[in-house]
């Protein structure tokens, strides 16, 4: 393999896949990215088993071919190197030598043969959708997903297709967030669940710029995504996502209407003095308004109180007002609805005119 | 904050350390003893009321203390030993009040509002307690009752050995007034130099002393200590005990090889530990398996369960997997106990979204209720009966 570019055509391409790359890995080659270089293409490869991502860059290929090298060390090299340096990339015997005015470089590596790539991930078809749809499909669900829970199908994004509708669902098991869009064109979607997995979900979440569209795959065991000449593809989780609409409150009739932004302000200072690990906060739903209250170990105590549209029963509930905040930030409208049965029941927050997304949260017990 | 005027003893014991040593050798008896490491370089844990004479304390170096007192005797600490009869002590504490608050081995405070109707006056309680640790472990300890803490602790240290000090709320003042100020918790060295470079000695000339001179010296904290010196204390007596750990085991008749029963016993050790813990409404963050081997070599494994839990479900699948690394680590060996444990307890506060999922904490809940009903064999996963038990 021989090859020559210009620094920036080497390092974009590095700088999108190298967050896959981890610190510690369990085979040495997982620290190396995979380089192929051809028809005047370097594509670079990154995985750790779970999640890949194949970048390239327009490069002048003189002889073809595809080895290994440290990632994070090629990464560091080509940021180092002065702005539009040009570099020279090739492989000789079981070095591969960098190049770039008078610094020299020579990196080890190990046979692209022994790169764990996934190629084919058999998948029916390929849907192409607006980029923004699928941003906004995570950007409002993503932080309910479960982190390192042994229900280890909850530690990822519910992906679910059907119809028209592409719909997201997240929960960590004491809350739930669900973001569906419906598609105006094309021909109905495949009936299909798969389960992203995290680290899956935040790398796309980096990928994804709101602009032109995407192309994804199902597969039976991976999703793929190809956007703007990055190739992301993660392996699915194996396992039966909880049936999420049994726990979507149905009768939503005892409901509160509150200025969203007050009533986040509201939570946000009253939140100051509740107990730091279990974040709990007390609400008191009355007539036209609505009571904050929170204390802590030391006994310090906050207290707010809000006016908001209710007329139904005197409700007193508690929250960890961490799951309140976040529903609260991912929901756009000025206004915001709460339905709440009473004390212990699940509450759910949304958009008073716009049931696309919906947030479900169960209460604590103060 | 207004509240109900409330009894506090502070429980301290006489010379813990050193009285133990001396209770259980009477060779002892009326010499000079120090606990502590035995070469130069170790410090007093504890000195006898007899070593004190000479000016040795504990924390004091151990040569600093030969030097004062050469005929000193220097014992080895036990702490097995002082964890046992710190163990007796707060037993008898838990006799009189719930709320406890311990400081160390040989020190609480005790709330004993709440027990005045049962055992008579703050002074009768403490002397009650008095008698009955002197009673059960043949050791003094001196006791402060007044208020709240602050004072119940300077109380206690009033009269040592074997003291009784109560000091009602009417006369608060005239106990402390004439006190040293560095009596005061949190007045160390460097406070104390500048205190008396102000002249400041006693804690009246602090409770009197102008608010500038304070704020100088103790700066945002100048109010909390004119309170202090004031004989003002709210804070209250945190009990922290509760459960570290909760955990089931099992020695079985004949050692274990076999995937199979080994599951199953996991199984219902799992049930029982899980079973406990939500009849306290604990979930624990930690999962510990306890292993020991024929040769009585014992392992413990553990990892944590995010979120906590008190799930039969989650903690059987914690606690299995932690058994699977153990038998590919260590193949053909047989087992002889097994112990499911969890740890890193919390109340469980928040109500989860899945409770009511088939094979979830509704089942939990339900199998809980006939348990308390009708026995603990009277309902379980059927994956976690015996053979024998079927048919």
């Amino acid at each position: 393999m021989k090859l020559s570019a210009g620094r920036e055509a080497l390092l974009k391409p590095l700088q999108i896949v190298i967050g896959v790359v981890e610190r510690r890995q369990t085979m040495p080659i997982l620290a190396n990215v995979l380089l192929v270089a051809q028809d005047g293409q370097l594509s670079i490869t990154a995985t750790d088993l779970e999640v890949e991502l194949v970048a390239s860059g327009e490069v002048e290929v003189e002889t073809a071919g595809e080895v290994t090298v440290p990632g994070r060390k090629l990464l560091d090299i080509c940021r180092a190197l002065p702005e539009n340096a040009p570099v020279s990339i090739s492989q000789s015997g079981e070095k591969v030598l960098i190049r770039s005015g008078r610094s020299k470089f020579s990196l080890t590596t190990l046979p692209a043969a022994e790169f764990p790539s996934v190629e084919d991930i058999s998948a029916d078809e390929a849907l192409e959708l607006p980029q923004n749809t699928v941003q906004r499909l995570l950007d409002k669900t993503h932080f309910s997903m479960a982190q390192q829970d042994v229900r280890y199908y909850l530690n990822g994004l519910l992906i679910e297709t059907g119809g028209k509708q592409l719909r997201a669902v997240a929960t960590d098991g004491h809350r739930l967030a669900l973001c569906q869009v419906t598609l105006d064109e094309g021909s109905a979607l495949p009936e299909k669940q798969v389960i992203v997995p995290r680290k899956g979900v935040l790398e796309l979440q980096r990928l994804l710029n709101g602009e032109g569209t995407l192309t994804m795959e199902l597969g039976t065991n991976h999703i793929r995504m190809q956007l703007d000449g990055v190739r992301f593809t993660s392996k699915l989780i194996d396992g039966r996502f909880p049936e999420y609409d049994r726990v979507i409150p149905k009768d939503t009739s005892n409901e509160l209407l509150a200025d969203r932004a007050l009533l986040r302000g509201a939570l946000q200072r009253t939140s100051i003095l509740s107990n730091e690990k279990y974040r709990g906060i007390r609400l008191l739903i009355r007539d036209g308004a609505v009571l904050l209250q929170a204390h802590n170990p030391e006994q310090e105590e906050a207290e707010d109180e809000l006016e908001v549209e209710y007329s139904g029963e005197e409700i007193e509930i508690g929250f960890n007002v961490t799951y309140l905040l976040e529903a609260l930030s991912a929901i756009d409208s000025e206004q915001v609805t709460l339905s709440v049965l009473d004390g212990n029941s699940s509450c759910l927050l949304r958009d008073p005119g716009n049931d696309d997304c919906k947030y479900v949260v169960m209460p604590m017990r103060l | 904050m207004p509240t109900a005027s409330r009894h506090i003893l502070h429980v301290d014991m006489d010379a813990f350390f050193a009285s133990i040593e001396q209770r259980d050798n009477p060779d002892l008896i009326g010499k000079p003893v120090v606990v502590g490491g035995g070469d130069n370089r170790g410090v007093v844990a504890a000195a006898s009321y007899e070593v004190r004479e000479f000016g040795v304390r504990s924390a004091m170096p151990m040569r600093e203390a030969r030097r004062r007192c050469p005929d000193l005797i220097c014992v080895r600490p036990q702490m097995g030993k002082y964890r046992t009869v710190s163990a007796d002590i707060f037993t008898i504490f838990r006799e009189f009040t719930p709320l406890i608050e311990g400081l160390s081995l040989d020190e609480a405070f005790l709330d004993v509002t709440a027990s005045l109707s049962l055992f008579g006056s703050a002074a009768d309680i403490a002397r009650a307690i008095k008698k009955r640790v002197h009673d059960v472990t043949g050791l003094t300890a001196s006791v402060g009752a007044a208020e709240n803490k602050l004072v119940a602790k300077i109380a206690s240290d009033l009269e040592k050995p074997d003291g009784l000090v109560l000091v009602p709320q009417d006369r608060v003042r005239q106990t402390l007034d004439p006190l040293a100020v560095q009596v005061i918790p949190g007045i160390g060295k460097q406070t104390l130099r500048r205190l008396h470079q102000a002249d400041i000695r006693t804690i009246g000339d602090l409770r009197r002393a102008p608010a500038a001179a304070l704020d100088a010296i103790f700066g945002r904290f100048a109010q909390r200590t004119r309170d202090r010196a004031s004989g003002i204390d709210d804070r209250p007596v945190v009990s922290e005990r509760g459960d570290k750990s909760i955990s089931a085991e099992e020695t079985f008749d004949t050692d274990l090889t076999a995937r199979k029963i080994l599951y199953k016993k996991l199984l219902q050790l799992t049930e029982r530990t899980s079973g406990r813990l939500r009849a306290k409404s604990l979930t624990a963050g930690t999962v510990q398996l306890k292993i020991r081997q024929s040769d009585f070599t014992t392992c413990t494994r553990q990892r944590s369960l995010r979120p906590p839990s008190s799930g039969t479900d989650t903690i059987y699948h914690a606690a299995r997997e932690l058994l699977d690394v153990w038998l590919r680590e260590h193949p053909d060996k047989s087992i002889r106990l097994l112990g499911v444990g969890g740890s890193n307890l919390a109340q469980s506060a928040q109500a989860d979204l899945f409770g009511a999922t088939p094979g979830g904490a509704g089942v939990d809940k339900l199998v809980d209720q006939i348990r308390n009903k009708f026995g603990s064999a009277s309902v379980g996963r059927a994956r976690s009966l015996d053979n024998d038990q079927i048919g």
